[in-house]
C-alpha cells in the first residue's frame, strides 16, 4: 500500500531454501522469503501452512534442517531465543513473555536495566523516561509504573512491542497479534505497525484476518502446506485472489445463512444481571435460530454465556428453558439440561491436553456412557460417541486415542464442538467458534451451525469477527458495557450498525 | 501417559527391517518418551531384579522375596491412593500422621474388642481423617498443601496425646491371634499384605480407568479451568480423593501394625514424603493429568528391593534415605532429558526410510 517501497532495495532479512523437518512431517519445504527495511510483510496461509514454524526459526526456537537465513548479508543461524534478541529480531508470540508482577518499565528494560556506575542501583527515572519516549514513538499512552498484570491484553501487547523497539529490534515479527483484540484496539495496533514501518523497522505480520493484511501490509507471502506459493505486492491483489492462493481452491468467503422457519422459544432470559457488569439483559432464542452476540471485547459477552451455562450465578432476573424455569447452579446442571458450551479460550479453558481425543469428546456425557450393575464406563459406548460426533465434524486425527494436544488448532476446535454437541445439541452456547481456525475448518464449522439449526437447535454465538457475526446469525444482539444496546434484524443487520452500537452505545432496535 | 492403549511393542518393531503396516503405524504413533513414561520404571525394576544375584547371593530366596513384598505393602497401598491425588494435581501431606494415629487407635480397638473391632476402627479412623482433610479443602477452601500440612501435625499430635502413658503395644500373649495373621500369613507362598496391596491396585485401577469419577479426576488434573467448563465439580472429586486416601491408610495400617505390634506418635516419621516420592518416581507428573498406576506399583517395589539389597550388603540404614533421594532425582533428571524423545514417531525415525512414500503427517 505504501508507495514508498523501493523494490530495488536490498533485503534486511533473506531466507532461502528453508526446510524444517519433524518426524514424518516436512513443516517447511524450501521456502524463500525476503524482508526489506521499512516494510510490513504479511505472512498468510491456513493453519498448518508453516507460518508458526517459520516464525520459530527466526526466533531461534527451531533449527532448520536445510536452507539459510541472512541478516543484512550475514548468515544468521540462531541456536536459542537469546541469539535472536542479540541480532535485533524480536518475535512477539501469542503468549506474551512479560513478567506480570513487574511494572511496565521493568518489563521493557528487563535484562538491560540502566544502572548507576557506582552503586549499581537501577536508574528508575531513566527507565520511566525511556518508556515514555518509546510509547511516544508508538503513539500510545501507558503508565510506565503500572503493573503489567493490571493492563489489558492489547496494552500488554504494546508493552511487548515497546520492549522490542527499546532493544533496538530491527525486524519485529508478530504472530496473530489481533486475535484477542477489539476493533478499536486493532486500529490502534495497526497504527503502531505503520509507525514502526515509518521508523524504518521491518514488520513481519502474521494474521488470519485478511482485512488487516490489506489495511497495513506492503507485501504478502502466501504459504501452503509448508511451501511458498508466492510473494506479491498488496496493491496488486485483492482478497479473493489471496484467499484462492491460500487454499488453492475457490472458497466462497461470504457465509450463507440458510433461512430457517422460526420455531418456538427455547431459551428465554428475563432481565438477567450477572458478574461484574452484565445488567438487565432480556433475550429470546428460538429453535432453529442463531442469535449472534456482538460488542467490543469485555462488553459482557463472557458473562452472558457463562450465566446461561451455570458457570456464573445470576445477580438478578431469571431464565426459562422450554417454558420451564431454568436456574443452573453449576455447568453440570446446564449440561444435564442439554446445553452445550464452547469456551473462547481453547488452549486454557477448552482442551484437556493430557487426554485423548476420545476422552476429550466424551467428558461432558460420561454419565450417559455408564452401563451394567457397577455403572462402569463402556468403552463401546465411548467409541460410538466418538464415531458419531467425530465423523460428523470431520475431525482429522490418527484415531480416537491420539492426544488432543497433537492436533492442529482447527481440529482441536472441532473436537471441542463435538464435546458441546454431545449433551444433546438443543441449546448451544458458542464463544468465538472459529477463532484461530484456518479457512477450511471455518467453513466446515459454519456449515455445521447451519445443519444444527436446521435440525432445531437454538444457538447463541459470540464472535468478534464481524463478517462471521453477521453472516452466520439470524439476529445480532449488541452489548455495550453489559447492556443490550442493539437488536439488529433484517436490513438493520449491517457492519456499520454493529460498530455504531458497540462503540457509541447508541440504541438500535431496543427501547431506551 | 493417560491413554490406556499403550501396548508393549510387538516383537520386531525395533528390529532393523520392519515389514508390516501395523508395525509402521505402531512406530509412528508411539515414541520412546511415551513408552518410558508408562513402562520405564518397570523396566528398571526388571533389570534390577535380573542383576540382584550379582549384588547379593541370598536375595533370590523365597523367604527374602516374601519379606520384601511384605515390607513394601503398606507404602504401596497408600501410594496407590496417592497416585489419584497427584494425577488430580494435588497431594496429601498428612498420611504420615494418619498412619501413626490409625496404628494407635487400631491397637486400642484390638485391646477393646479383638481383631474385628481393630479392623473396623482402622478403616473408620482413616475414613474420618480423610473426611476432615476433604472438608477443609472443599468446605473451608483451604489449599490442599496447607490443609494437609496442618493436619499432619494434628493427626500426629493426637497420636502422641493418646500414647502419653507409653506406646500402645500388642502383648506377646496375642501371638496366635488372627490379627497377627493379617501381616504374617502367606497364601500359596505369597504374603497376605502383598495380596491386599494387589487388591487395592485393582480397585484404584478400576476407579481411575473405568469410572466416570476417575476420568473426571484426570481431566481436572490436566486442566482445572477446562474441567470446570466440562461440568466437573472439583469439590466432589477432592472429597472422594481424600476419603479414599484415608481408607487406604486404614488398610495399610492394618498390614503394618499387625507386624510391628507397637505404635506411638512417632511411628513412621516421614512416611508422607516416601509415599509421594514413590508416586513421582513412578512417573506421575506433579502438575497433574499424567501418570500410571503400574508406574507407582513398580516404583514401590523398586524402593523395597533397593532397600533390601542395601541391607543385605551391610549398608547402614541411614544411607537408604540417601540412595532413595538419589534414585528419585536421577529418575526425574532422566524425565527431563526424555522430553526430547517424547514426540510421536521417534520410533518411526529409527525405521529404515523409504524414499518414495514419506509417512503421512
Amino acid at each position: 500500500m505504501s508507495p514508498s517501497v523501493d523494490t530495488a532495495q536490498a533485503p534486511v532479512l533473506e531466507v532461502s531454501g528453508l526446510t524444517v523437518e519433524f518426524p514424518g512431517v516436512r513443516a517447511l519445504d524450501g521456502v524463500d522469503l525476503d524482508i526489506r527495511a521499512g516494510e510490513v510483510h504479511a505472512l498468510v496461509g491456513e493453519n498448518g501452512a508453516g507460518k508458526s514454524t517459520l516464525l520459530k526459526v527466526l526466533g531461534g526456537v527451531y533449527t532448520p534442517s536445510a536452507g539459510t537465513v541472512r541478516l543484512r548479508g550475514e548468515v544468521y543461524a540462531p541456536r536459542r531465543p537469546s541469539d535472536a534478541h542479540a541480532h535485533g529480531i524480536a518475535v512477539i508470540y501469542q503468549e506474551f513473555t512479560l513478567f506480570p508482577d513487574l511494572t511496565v518499565a521493568e518489563n521493557v528494560y528487563a535484562g538491560r536495566e540502566p544502572h548507576s556506575r557506582w552503586s549499581r542501583g537501577i536508574r528508575y527515572g531513566q527507565m520511566r523516561a525511556g518508556c515514555r519516549e518509546l510509547f511516544g514513538i508508538l503513539g500510545v499512552n501507558i503508565d510506565p509504573d503500572a503493573r503489567v498484570a493490571d493492563l489489558s491484553v492489547s496494552e500488554q501487547q504494546l508493552v511487548e512491542i515497546a520492549k522490542a523497539l527499546g532493544a533496538d529490534g530491527q525486524v519485529i515479527v508478530m504472530d496473530e497479534p489481533t486475535a484477542a483484540l477489539s476493533k478499536e484496539e486493532v486500529e490502534r495496533l495497526l497504527d503502531v505497525v505503520r509507525r514502526l514501518r515509518d521508523e524504518g523497522r521491518s514488520v513481519v505480520y502474521v494474521s488470519h484476518r485478511l482485512e488487516e493484511v490489506f489495511a497495513v501490509a506492503d507485501r504478502a507471502t502466501i504459504l501452503r502446506d509448508g511451501r511458498l506459493v508466492r510473494t506479491l505486492a498488496i496493491a496488486a491483489t485483492d482478497e479473493d485472489k489471496l484467499v484462492r492462493l491460500m487454499v488453492g481452491r475457490d472458497i466462497d468467503s461470504v457465509f450463507h445463512r440458510e433461512a430457517v422457519a422460526e420455531g418456538r422459544v427455547v431459551l428465554r432470559l428475563d432481565s438477567v444481571s450477572a458478574g461484574r457488569h452484565l445488567r438487565d439483559v432480556s433475550l429470546d432464542v428460538r429453535a432453529g435460530e442463531v442469535v449472534g452476540i456482538g460488542g467490543v471485547a469485555g462488553a459482557g459477552q463472557a458473562e452472558l454465556t457463562q450465566a446461561v451455562f451455570g458457570a456464573l450465578p445470576l445477580r438478578a432476573g431469571h431464565m426459562e428453558l422450554d417454558g420451564q424455569r431454568f436456574a443452573p447452579s453449576t455447568p453440570a446442571d446446564a449440561l444435564a439440561a442439554g446445553v452445550g458450551f464452547l469456551h473462547e479460550d481453547r488452549k486454557h479453558a477448552g482442551i484437556l491436553p493430557d487426554l485423548s481425543v476420545r476422552q476429550n469428546l466424551t467428558v461432558t456425557v460420561l454419565d450417559r456412557l455408564r452401563h451394567g450393575f457397577a455403572r462402569l464406563l463402556s468403552r463401546q459406548a465411548e467409541e460410538r460417541t466418538y464415531t458419531e460426533y467425530g465423523s460428523r465434524l470431520r475431525v482429522r486425527a490418527t484415531g480416537p486415542e491420539q492426544l488432543i494436544s497433537e492436533l492442529s488448532g482447527g481440529n482441536q476446535q472441532k473436537v471441542l464442538l463435538a464435546r458441546a454437541l454431545a449433551p444433546g445439541g438443543r441449546v448451544l452456547v458458542l464463544n468465538e467458534p472459529t477463532r484461530g481456525v484456518d479457512i477450511g475448518a471455518k467453513a466446515e464449522i459454519h456449515a455445521l451451525i447451519n445443519e444444527l439449526t436446521a435440525a432445531g437447535a437454538a444457538v447463541i454465538m459470540v464472535s468478534s469477527d464481524l463478517p462471521e457475526l453477521l453472516g452466520t446469525s439470524d439476529r445480532v444482539v449488541v452489548l455495550s458495557r453489559g447492556r443490550v444496546v442493539g437488536v439488529l434484524e433484517g436490513q438493520d443487520r449491517t457492519e456499520e450498525n454493529v460498530v455504531v452500537c458497540a462503540t457509541t452505545g447508541r440504541r438500535i432496535g431496543v427501547a431506551a | 501417559m493417560t491413554s490406556d492403549t499403550a501396548l508393549p511393542p510387538a516383537p520386531g518393531a525395533q528390529a532393523p527391517a520392519p515389514t508390516t503396516e501395523t508395525q509402521r503405524r505402531w512406530a509412528r504413533q508411539h515414541s520412546i518418551g511415551t513408552l518410558w513414561e508408562t513402562w520405564g520404571i518397570t523396566a528398571v525394576l526388571v533389570v534390577l531384579l535380573a542383576a540382584s544375584p550379582l549384588l547379593s547371593s541370598d536375595f533370590l530366596t523365597v523367604a527374602n522375596l516374601q519379606s520384601v513384598l511384605r515390607e513394601s505393602a503398606y507404602l504401596g497401598i497408600v501410594a496407590a491412593a496417592m497416585t489419584l491425588a497427584v494425577m488430580n494435581g494435588t497431594f496429601d501431606l498428612s498420611v504420615g500422621g494418619q498412619l501413626a494415629l490409625v496404628s494407635v487407635t487400631t491397637l486400642m480397638g484390638y485391646a477393646a474388642g479383638g481383631t474385628g473391632l481393630a479392623a473396623l476402627v482402622a478403616v473408620l479412623t482413616g475414613m474420618v481423617c480423610g473426611a476432615v482433610n476433604g472438608a477443609l479443602v472443599t468446605a473451608m477452601r483451604v489449599p490442599p498443601f496447607v490443609a494437609t500440612l496442618g493436619m499432619l501435625f494434628v493427626f500426629r499430635g493426637v497420636a502422641y496425646v493418646l500414647t502419653q502413658d507409653g506406646p500402645k503395644t500388642l502383648p506377646y500373649s496375642e501371638i496366635g491371634s488372627p490379627f497377627v495373621k493379617i501381616g504374617g500369613l502367606n497364601i500359596a507362598g505369597i504374603p497376605l499384605p502383598f495380596l491386599i496391596m494387589l487388591a487395592c491396585y485393582g480397585a484404584v485401577w478400576v476407579l481411575l480407568r473405568r469410572t466416570a469419577t476417575g476420568r473426571r479426576i484426570v481431566a481436572f488434573g490436566s486442566s482445572p479451568e477446562a474441567a470446570r467448563f466440562c461440568g466437573i465439580s472439583v469439590h466432589r472429586i477432592r472429597m472422594l480423593i481424600f476419603v479414599v486416601i484415608g481408607v487406604s491408610v486404614g488398610i495399610a495400617a492394618l498390614t503394618y501394625i499387625s507386624r510391628v505390634w507397637t505404635a506411638d506418635g512417632s511411628a513412621q516419621d516421614g512416611f508422607e514424603l516416601r509415599v509421594i516420592a514413590a508416586v513421582v518416581l513412578g512417573g506421575t507428573s506433579l502438575k497433574g493429568g499424567k501418570g500410571t498406576l503400574i508406574g507407582t506399583f513398580s516404583a514401590v517395589l523398586l524402593v523395597g528391593v533397593l532397600n533390601d539389597l542395601l541391607v543385605s550388603r551391610g549398608v547402614d540404614a541411614s544411607y537408604q534415605r540417601v540412595v532413595l533421594g538419589c534414585v528419585l532425582i536421577t529418575a526425574l533428571a532422566i524425565d527431563g532429558l526424555r522430553t526430547r524423545f517424547a514426540a510421536p514417531g521417534s520410533f518411526a525415525r529409527m525405521l529404515p526410510r523409504r524414499r518414495r512414500e514419506a509417512p503421512a503427517p
